[in-house]
């Protein structure tokens, strides 16, 4: 048998160095373009890529199943027995829903809700997560093709899950709503005031700018606003737990438990016409009703 | 032949990172398989091998991530190349100085990471070496010296390649 030495050439590091600088250069000179370039050239790529990504998310799927469905059956009969409890328990809370209900709907129709619960919304699938460290997204087995675009709301029927922040062909990147990069504005339900709602570093969520004369407090539901974010107003986003008023400070803010567990999130809708008010339409006078 | 094995091996990294690893994480981080491979690659197979593998990885890695293009590129790339300059004086590589290595390498690369990344005001520098950088480095040195045991001296890769070869 042979070896062979098959360390490249010395020159070759010469190419290296090269190569590094035109790149370094590149994204000192012209960050964005090249950023565009890549990202083009990248979502043929993406698309290539959602293929093993989707076959390797099967076969975890699968063994999972297996997993819940034969090893893990010794706890069923208690859970059982407990889910028991919670159903007679949310039957009663049902009824008092569906009074809820209807006096929502007469309010809706009062309000011209109509219009907002108008929405476009795309089913897709989570394929993953992301591949670094540095943020909290989920990894959407659809993209561009199917008409998603960065920025556009995400959630599931019990709140808001998240913002798209990058695409490729066939899938998604979804920056989560407990990420400290994102902000979506939110509004508290009970006291009608607005704020910002921002992840923490403990997987949570917080309101800020809260008006020092708002009486918010523990247990208040926080929904998005309408205003900005790709999300329309009235979407669940948390509870409120903790009020937090410091001294000289200008405005509240309040920590947050989201109501949608992003960590076990699988399917998700993707909002594609949240009808948000433009800036123009938000800043116009309100328009004076015909006297009838 | 050979460009299909490295994008066998990018698909492969890719999907393991993002479909499998997340599964696997300790102290709420998990290993940057592509960050290990790209310096034990680097480290044996030369630097410009290192910084093609690094800019590679880093690119398709950022198309699933939030993270920027340019500082995955860069961190990855930067980490091969240096891999490959320290592989060029290394003549016998031994476990201890092999775990300290890839230690120093992810420590370097998360710190650098950190610093080109725009992150938001909470995430200060002790919250990143704390939480991030040093959790990722010592998971990254355990991952990547097991991944050295089995590859380079278990399965022996490098003769597999050189009978290749001849």
């Amino acid at each position: 048998m042979r070896m062979v030495n098959f360390r490249l050439p010395y020159n070759t590091g010469r190419i290296a160095l090269v190569l590094a600088a035109v790149f370094l250069l590149g994204v000192l000179l012209l960050p964005s373009q090249l950023q565009g370039l890549f990202q083009q050239i990248g979502s043929p790529v993406g698309w290539v890529l959602s293929w093993p990504l989707r076959a390797v998310s099967g076969v975890q799927e699968g063994t999972a199943e297996l997993w819940d469905g034969f090893i893990m059956l010794r706890g069923v009969a208690e859970e059982n027995q407990k889910l028991r409890r919670e159903l007679e328990y949310l039957k009663g809370q049902n009824d008092q829903l569906r009074e809820s209900a209807a006096a929502t709907e007469r309010l809706t129709a009062l309000l011209e809700f109509k219009k907002q619960a108008n929405l476009s919304m795309v089913a897709a699938q989570v394929i993953g997560r992301d591949t670094g460290n540095w943020y909290r997204t989920i990894l959407l087995n659809k993209g561009q093709s199917d008409g998603f675009k960065p920025d556009m709301g995400v959630v599931t029927p019990a709140g808001v899950v998240g913002r798209i922040v990058k695409t490729t062909a066939a899938t998604s990147v979804v920056l989560l709503v407990t990420d400290p990069n994102n902000a979506i504005a939110g509004l508290i339900q009970r006291t009608r005031d607005e704020g910002i709602v921002e992840g923490t570093t403990q997987a949570q969520a917080r309101l800020k700018y809260i008006p020092l004369l708002s009486n918010a407090r523990p247990g208040d539901q926080v929904v998005t606003s309408g205003l900005v974010g790709g999300f329309p107003r009235g979407l669940a986003i948390g509870t409120i737990t903790k009020i937090d008023k410091d001294e000289g400070a200008l405005f509240q803010s309040a920590e947050l438990t989201p109501d949608v567990d992003v960590g076990r999130v699988e399917e998700v809708l993707v909002i594609q016409s949240p009808n948000v008010p433009s800036e123009g339409e938000r800043l116009d006078a309100p328009k004076v009703k015909s006297k009838s | 032949m050979k460009a299909v094995v490295w994008m066998t091996l990018i698909v492969g990294l890719v999907s393991v990172q993002a479909v499998l690893l997340p599964y696997a994480t300790v102290w709420g981080v998990m290993p940057d398989i592509g960050l290990i491979v790209v310096c034990l690659v680097g480290l044996f197979e030369g630097e410009l091998a290192g910084l093609l593998l690094g800019f590679a990885l880093g690119w398709v890695m950022s198309l699933f991530s939030a993270a920027d293009l340019a500082t995955c590129m860069i961190t990855k790339g930067a980490v091969g190349y240096v891999a490959g300059l320290a592989g060029r004086h290394v003549v016998y590589l031994a476990p201890a100085v092999l775990l300290l290595g890839m230690l120093a390498a992810s420590c370097v690369s998360g710190l650098l990471t950190a610093a080109l990344l725009n992150l938001s005001n909470q995430q200060d520098w002790w919250w990143a070496v704390r939480t991030v950088v040093v959790p990722q480095a010592v998971i990254d040195a355990m991952v990547g010296g097991a991944l050295y045991w089995l590859v380079w001296s278990r399965l022996n890769i490098q003769r597999w390649v050189s009978e290749y070869r001849t």
